[in-house]
């Protein structure tokens, strides 16, 4: 108890430190005047009487030390000493300071700018509860190419039926639909069908309303859709009272019955969840194929299990599965990620390598304010011996170089972190892929506290080197000098440092070289098609539309689009390459050996429709395109791309073959050329693929329209969009966007990876040249004597400039020795982030010491001149 | 050796002034000083300023508390006076020192006596 009074009277004296010490230093010579009264009247002269009250009192001084120690803190008093004098020192040398915290603020920024990205994906807990039970479940072949994890509902449902470990498995996939709202235009949305079990799996509690429940998910039940919060603010304006409002969505009555919070992804982008109404008994498996797979599963495991026995189970459920259905899922396992995994797994590799880049950018930036500090720790060497002299201990020195270190760290952090909030809004729209969506990337609380620990860290790091120097400080040599003139020491620690800071550029130079020759390489490669003056558009009809109404429509739709002025060319497809959509069949060739339950083939499929070919630009290799009779024929013919070709039949020529799917052959009737980005990724090299004619019996209802013109291509929007209103009323246009903003999308990650190291290691060249800069100028002002020295025993001017040109460049090949070496170990990391060039190319490596050597040589060369024309007479007589 | 006896020294001066401050009332430093001076029949030579450093712990501790007032010659000085958790703590103190004394007493007695 008393203990608590003590620390709180401790703490209130802080604050009355001047009050206190009047009130003591007048307690104190009232008690001397009353004792040498006493001793006056006892009969002492007054002088006799002082000296002999002073006596009995002791030493006054000690009694006051004493008493000031025990009154306040000495820590906390010292350390606002400290700190009062750092301040007042940073205004005196505004200049030098300014330079150091913008040098911090860069490195720090940085820092924390990468750090809020990865705290926003790879850290921050995902806004379900207990989202770690969470996992997401994939279907996957044993060999060959899977369909990006989407599972076969037959499957699902006996997943459902079968697990033991999951207390919950629900599922989604990706719909386009047309939502028209009471008077309102109809408006194409991103909708996401679902069943009910996956509100289970979330255990989100809705923003308003609730969500469809297992009674819902019944085939003769209403239906009914959940908003999300963007779908939700974008379509209705935000308004409350959309709860149980009826819209129709394609066509159909579905009412609405709540609202998420914002946040829900899973899966993110998309307007609203409409239950299902997928039942087991409509979904068994077909006599022959393996089925569609196009469902998105996830799970909740039930308390106590881990992910390892969920995934044991689901191995027991595929074997099982497997040997029941050996023609349909023979070849098929089931596997799982986490939720995080399975939304950001993608772009950890990415955001590591940024991370250690802005690393590296922080280590240079510390090394630079070292020899700053360095610098004028050197000059303060007179400052110090006195301070020492008078009495202040070794720690206090110390600690006061720390406590100028630490502040000047933490302005430059919060510098930094301003400057890494401005960075990341300004920037964030533009981030690719799940980076930009909103909501995702923000600087939260901890994100702040790492910027303030990596500050203290920095603080101390550069803060030792001075601070030794200011114990090394021999105090009479010092004081009787003018200046310390010797050059031992500090020199070595500074070669040291810079020749760090160049192996640091250089690894930095390295990594934006290749991811800039990676980019490269992705950009240049054939695509297949020409993306230019390319307007993409999707279209969405109702699932069970059927024929002639499919048909009807699209040609309507088709021959309206070709008449637009402009407009040369009109192509339909099912999916536009870039677009992450999979959809594989299992073929047997007439020219390949048929073996029981082992397909041949393995390809994707897409359907096309219209002028696919004139509007896409995709040469035609061999044969001819469809026609519009083809899609009546009973055997509807194929067209395959060339990578089959040269995988099952090369050098031969496939015309007149056939592909035997679901026991019809199909006649190849034409051969196309590679298209790049099948199926998303146009990193990847295309496969097999088999194209199909879009219309027919099962006719594709949603529909992607490619529509090449003269002019540039977002101005047709609005007459594309009157001419679809023309044909069909109650649909509506989507996805409209560009060809080229497509694939911009689909590079913006590496080209995102490239931007910031670039930047970053164009930061580090600057400031490893400044840096270089620096300890070459204050090598030449420490050694002004032995210049004059030299050049009084016959050193040439060349030869004096030459030898500081020499040592620096020693240093530097130093460095640039030790950075080749780390960048060659670290190169692992950065290989996944690498297209169609290896970590170690020599040329790369070769060509990033040049471009570092190059600047370094030409900040050692100012100094250099300046040593050469010392004027030796003065130098030998400067002191 | 200096140590042992400072913190012996610290606890009866503690007490010691407390002592003083409940006989003699509101008391200024140098009052307090002289007095235990003279209590103590001049077996202690302490310097007075030793008294200072108490003061400020009683006080931290709450147990005295300060006031500037005049003296008795008119010179301003600061009176020092017992608070009631000062006189909780004299009591306290008084029962362990007694105790103390009783148990070194018992010692150091000669052993054939009872």
């Amino acid at each position: 108890m008393s203990g608590v009074r003590v620390i709180l009277s401790r703490c209130a004296a802080l604050f009355r430190r001047r009050k206190l010490d009047l009130e003591l230093d007048d307690e104190l010579r009232a008690h001397l005047e009353m004792a040498a009264e006493e001793h006056r009247r006892r009969g002492l002269s007054p002088a006799d009487a002082r000296l002999a009250a002073l006596r009995e009192f002791g030493g006054v001084t000690q009694v006051r030390e004493t008493v000031r120690l025990r009154e306040g803190w000495p820590l906390v008093e010292n350390l606002r000493r400290d700190a009062g004098y750092a301040f007042r020192q940073m205004q005196k040398n505004p200049g030098f300071t300014t330079v150091i915290v913008l040098t911090l603020a860069l490195g720090i920024g940085a820092t924390t700018a990468i750090f809020t990205l990865v705290y926003s994906t790879l850290l921050r807990s995902l806004p379900y509860p207990h989202a770690d039970r969470i996992l997401a479940l994939h279907d996957t072949r044993l060999h060959g190419a899977s369909t990006g994890g989407l599972m076969g509902v037959q499957r699902f449902f006996d997943l459902q039926a079968r697990n033991r470990t999951f207390e919950s498995i629900g599922f989604f996939f990706f719909d386009q639909s047309t939502l028209v709202d009471a008077n309102h235009l109809p408006v194409a949305v991103e909708a996401a069908g679902s069943d009910a079990a996956l509100w289970d799996v979330l255990r989100v509690r809705p923003l308003l309303g609730r969500t469809y429940t297992a009674a819902d998910d019944q085939p003769n039940a209403p239906e009914t859709a959940v908003l999300s919060y963007a779908g939700w603010q974008k379509i209705f304006g935000g308004d409350p009272g959309v709860i149980r409002r009826q819209i129709a969505l394609d066509r159909r009555p579905v009412t609405i019955i709540g609202v998420m919070p914002p946040g829900v992804a899973v899966p993110e982008g998309i307007d609203l969840w409409h239950d299902a109404q997928f039942q087991a008994i409509d979904w068994t498996r077909r006599d022959t194929g393996e089925g569609t797979r196009f469902i998105n599963v996830f799970g909740r495991l039930r308390p106590g299990v881990t992910p390892a026995m969920a995934q044991a189970d689901l191995h027991r459920i595929g074997q099982q599965l497997r040997q029941e259905h050996p023609d349909s899922d023979g070849m098929w396992q089931f596997s799982s990620e986490t939720l995080r995994e399975n939304r950001y797994g993608a772009m950890r590799p990415a955001l590591i390598v940024l991370l250690l880049a802005s690393g590296l950018l922080l280590l240079i930036a510390c090394i630079n304010v070292a020899n700053l500090l360095l610098s004028r720790a050197t000059a303060r060497q007179r400052e110090v011996a006195l301070r020492r002299a008078l009495g202040a201990s070794a720690g206090r020195i110390v600690t006061q170089f720390f406590t100028e270190s630490l502040l000047l760290a933490l302005l430059g952090g919060g510098l930094g972190v301003l400057a890494a909030w401005g960075l990341i809004h300004g920037v964030i729209a533009h981030l690719p892929g799940r980076l930009g969506l909103p909501g995702t990337v923000e600087m939260h609380w901890p994100v702040v506290a790492f910027a303030f620990a990596v500050a203290t860290l920095t603080g101390i790091a550069f803060g030792i080197a001075p601070a030794r120097e200011g114990r090394r400080v021999e105090l009479h040599t010092t004081l009787k000098q003018g200046e310390a003139r010797i050059g031992g020491s500090g020199h070595s620690l500074r070669n040291a440092l810079v020749a760090i800071q160049v192996g640091l550029s250089l690894m930095l130079i390295v990594g934006a070289s290749l991811l800039a020759e990676s980019l490269w390489h992705l950009l240049k490669n054939p695509l297949g098609f020409r993306p230019d003056h390319l307007l993409t558009f999707s279209v969405a009809l109702p699932w069970d539309t059927k024929e002639p109404q499919l048909r009807n429509f699209f040609d309507t739709l088709q021959q309206r689009l070709e008449t637009m002025p402009g407009v040369t060319a009109v192509g339909q497809m099912d999916a536009l390459p870039t677009v992450d959509w999979h959809l594989r069949s299992n073929f047997d060739a007439d020219w390949l050996p048929r073996i029981a339950n082992q397909p041949a083939i393995n390809a994707e499929d897409r359907n096309i429709g219209g002028n696919f070919l004139g509007a896409m630009g995709v040469p035609l290799l061999a044969g001819r395109t469809f026609t519009d009779a083809d899609s009546r024929l009973k055997q509807i013919p194929i067209l395959v791309n060339e990578a089959l070709v040269r995988a099952y039949l090369p050098g031969g020529n496939p015309l007149g073959r056939h592909l035997i799917v679901g026991g019809t052959p199909h006649e190849i009737v034409g051969v196309l050329e590679d298209i790049r980005g099948t199926a998303g990724a146009i990193a990847a090299p295309p496969g097999p693929e088999v194209y199909w004619p879009a219309d027919g019996d099962e006719g594709v209802t949603h529909r992607s329209f490619m529509v090449r013109s003269r002019m540039a291509p977002d101005a047709l929007v609005p007459m594309v969009r009157d001419t679809v209103h023309g044909v069909d009323p109650s649909l509506a246009i989507g996805n409209v966007a560009t060809m080229d903003s497509l694939l911009n999308k689909a590079v913006a990650q590496p080209r995102l990876n490239m931007a910031v190291v670039a930047a970053f290691a164009l930061i580090a060249l600057v400031l490893a040249c400044v840096g270089v800069y620096g300890v070459v100028a204050f090598f030449v002002a420490q050694r002004t004597q032995e210049i004059g020295v030299r050049m009084a025993l016959g050193a040439s001017r060349q030869e004096i400039g030459l030898l500081f040109v020499r040592r620096a460049l020693t240093t530097a090949a130093l460095g640039l020795a030790g950075g080749t070496a780390a960048t060659l170990a670290l190169t692992r990391l950065i290989a996944s982030q690498l297209y169609g060039v290896q970590a170690d190319d020599p040329l790369v490596y070769a060509a990033s010491v040049l471009a570092l050597l190059v600047p370094v040589v030409l900040a050692t060369l100012q100094p250099a001149w300046r040593a050469a024309s010392v004027n030796p007479v003065e130098a030998l007589r400067s002191e | 050796m200096g140590e042992e006896r400072s913190d012996v020294l610290q606890g009866t001066l503690d007490l010691m002034v407390l002592k003083t401050l409940e006989a003699m009332g509101p008391l200024h430093g140098y009052g307090i000083a002289r007095r235990i001076e003279q209590i103590s029949e001049q077996t202690l030579h302490l310097n007075q300023g030793t008294i200072y450093p108490a003061l400020l712990r009683l006080r931290q501790r709450g147990w005295i508390r300060a006031e500037w007032g005049t003296s008795e010659n008119g010179r301003r000085a600061r009176y020092y006076e017992l608070t009631r958790a000062g006189k909780a703590q004299i009591e306290k103190e008084t029962e362990s020192w007694e105790r103390v004394a009783a148990t070194m007493a018992r010692f150091l007695r000669p052993a054939s006596s009872q």
